[in-house]
């Protein structure tokens, strides 16, 4: 399993029988996952995915995401957070609604409300978003796709509904393969 | 004399530049240095005509550059052409098959403005003429180019970061990053009509500290 959704108890196995139904979309997993560590919980309503996780495929949900392993594939939480951490190393199109990089991103960036690449971050691809924020230091190499001002609140289509409670909501990956990751070896390389 | 030494030699003051005609650089203590540009009004113009255009930064990514041209809703596209260069060769001149991978826009991009800074001093001639080649075949007529050229002999060793200031059309920020000073190219007008074949000098002002500012326009119907 990629992930676990951060209000799951904290002896699950995904061996085990599901638990019961959610009243939002099930989490759907595809494939199988190995990991070295287990992965971590985080307060509120955001699943991470740990430094040791390599997903390749397709991510999709409805609760906030964060990014510390590697991801190959689409990434696709639209009307959700993803941040990629330090540690990120994604190659992938990104969908969010305020979408964070401080990690290593290969591949177009598209926020609902907000880009933001940090000192840290590196983005090789295109960003569309009504507003970006880009701190010194960070790298970037593409194209930014800005909104005109009378334009903002919908810088691209969205395929989701109104936002889910955050009591309810689920992320879930729809992934074609999955393997696991020594800690440690996604570090962001030097962008060109 | 260096570039920022003799920017900084005219009208230093200490107080915060005020707006006023005429061009001036300003220091002052504990505010930020200040180059006041007379072509920077016309990129502002071009870029509040209403329409959409397609932006070409040749500098840093820099998110207050960013920040104030997102509230032109542009596309912006970043190539940071110093970095790119230092990163291919060290020293030596750069042939068009460098510009040819640097400066490749997505199918059917046509720039309408270029943000070219200082960089053209960090240019030898031939390698200014293929980076011109490049611009004239992905600006559309009527583009324009926004370039700062030094005529004194040593520049800094690096670009000069320059920013927008708030709301203001005619003032940057500039930032030098470095001490270290590098022969200058000092490329006379003149030149421009063949390093940069297929644009005509809109504009020029020759300002008081040895920098003479121009926006090129791309020629065609």
């Amino acid at each position: 399993m990629a992930w676990k959704r951060s209000d799951e108890t904290p002896g699950y196995n995904p061996s085990e029988p599901a638990p019961a139904p959610r009243p939002t979309p099930a989490p759907s997993f595809s494939s199988t996952t190995t990991s070295s560590e287990p992965p971590r919980r985080t307060s509120g309503d955001r699943a991470t995915i740990g430094p040791s996780i390599f997903i390749k495929g397709d991510l999709t949900g409805d609760e906030d995401l964060v990014i510390e392993g590697r991801v190959e594939g689409k990434v696709d939480l639209k009307q959700n957070n993803v941040t990629v951490g330090p540690d990120g190393k994604v190659k992938a199109d990104v969908f969010g609604r305020v979408v964070t990089i401080e990690g290593e991103v290969d591949g177009n960036v598209f926020a609902q409300e907000q880009a933001v690449l940090r000192k840290s971050g590196a983005i090789r691809g295109n960003i569309t978003a009504p507003r970006v924020v880009l701190e010194d230091g960070s790298r970037f190499k593409g194209t930014i796709d800005m909104e005109p001002k009378e334009r903002h609140g919908g810088g691209f289509q969205s395929s989701g509904a109104n936002r889910p409670s955050s009591a309810g909501s689920s992320t879930s990956t729809d992934a074609g393969k999955t393997s696991e990751s020594p800690a440690g070896v996604n570090r962001p390389a030097q962008a060109g | 004399m260096s570039w920022l030494s003799s920017l900084r030699g005219t009208g230093s003051r200490k107080e915060p530049a005020a707006k006023g005609s005429g061009s001036q650089t300003q220091t002052a203590e504990d505010a930020p240095e200040i180059h006041r540009s007379l072509a920077l009004p016309a990129v502002f113009a071009a870029l509040s005509r209403g329409q959409r255009l397609n932006v070409l930064d040749l500098g840093a990514a820099l998110g207050s550059n960013v920040e104030r041209l997102s509230e032109y809703g542009c596309r912006l596209d970043i190539e940071d052409l110093y970095a790119s260069k230092s990163a291919a060769a060290e020293g030596g001149s750069l042939g068009p098959e460098f510009f040819a991978e640097f400066l490749a826009p997505a199918e059917g991009r046509q720039f309408d403005l270029v943000l070219a800074w200082d960089l053209f001093n960090y240019l030898d001639r031939k390698e200014l003429a293929s980076l011109g080649s490049r611009l004239r075949q992905f600006c559309r007529p009527g583009a324009l180019i926004f370039a700062l050229v030094s005529y004194h002999k040593t520049i800094p060793a690096q670009p000069i970061r320059f920013r927008f200031v708030d709301q203001d059309q005619d003032q940057l920020i500039y930032e030098r990053r470095t001490t270290v000073e590098r022969p200058g190219p000092r490329f006379a007008p003149a030149e421009f009509n063949e390093l940069l074949r297929g644009f005509r000098v809109d504009r020029s002002f020759l300002l008081r500290h040895g920098i003479q500012e121009y926006l090129f326009m791309r020629e065609g119907s």
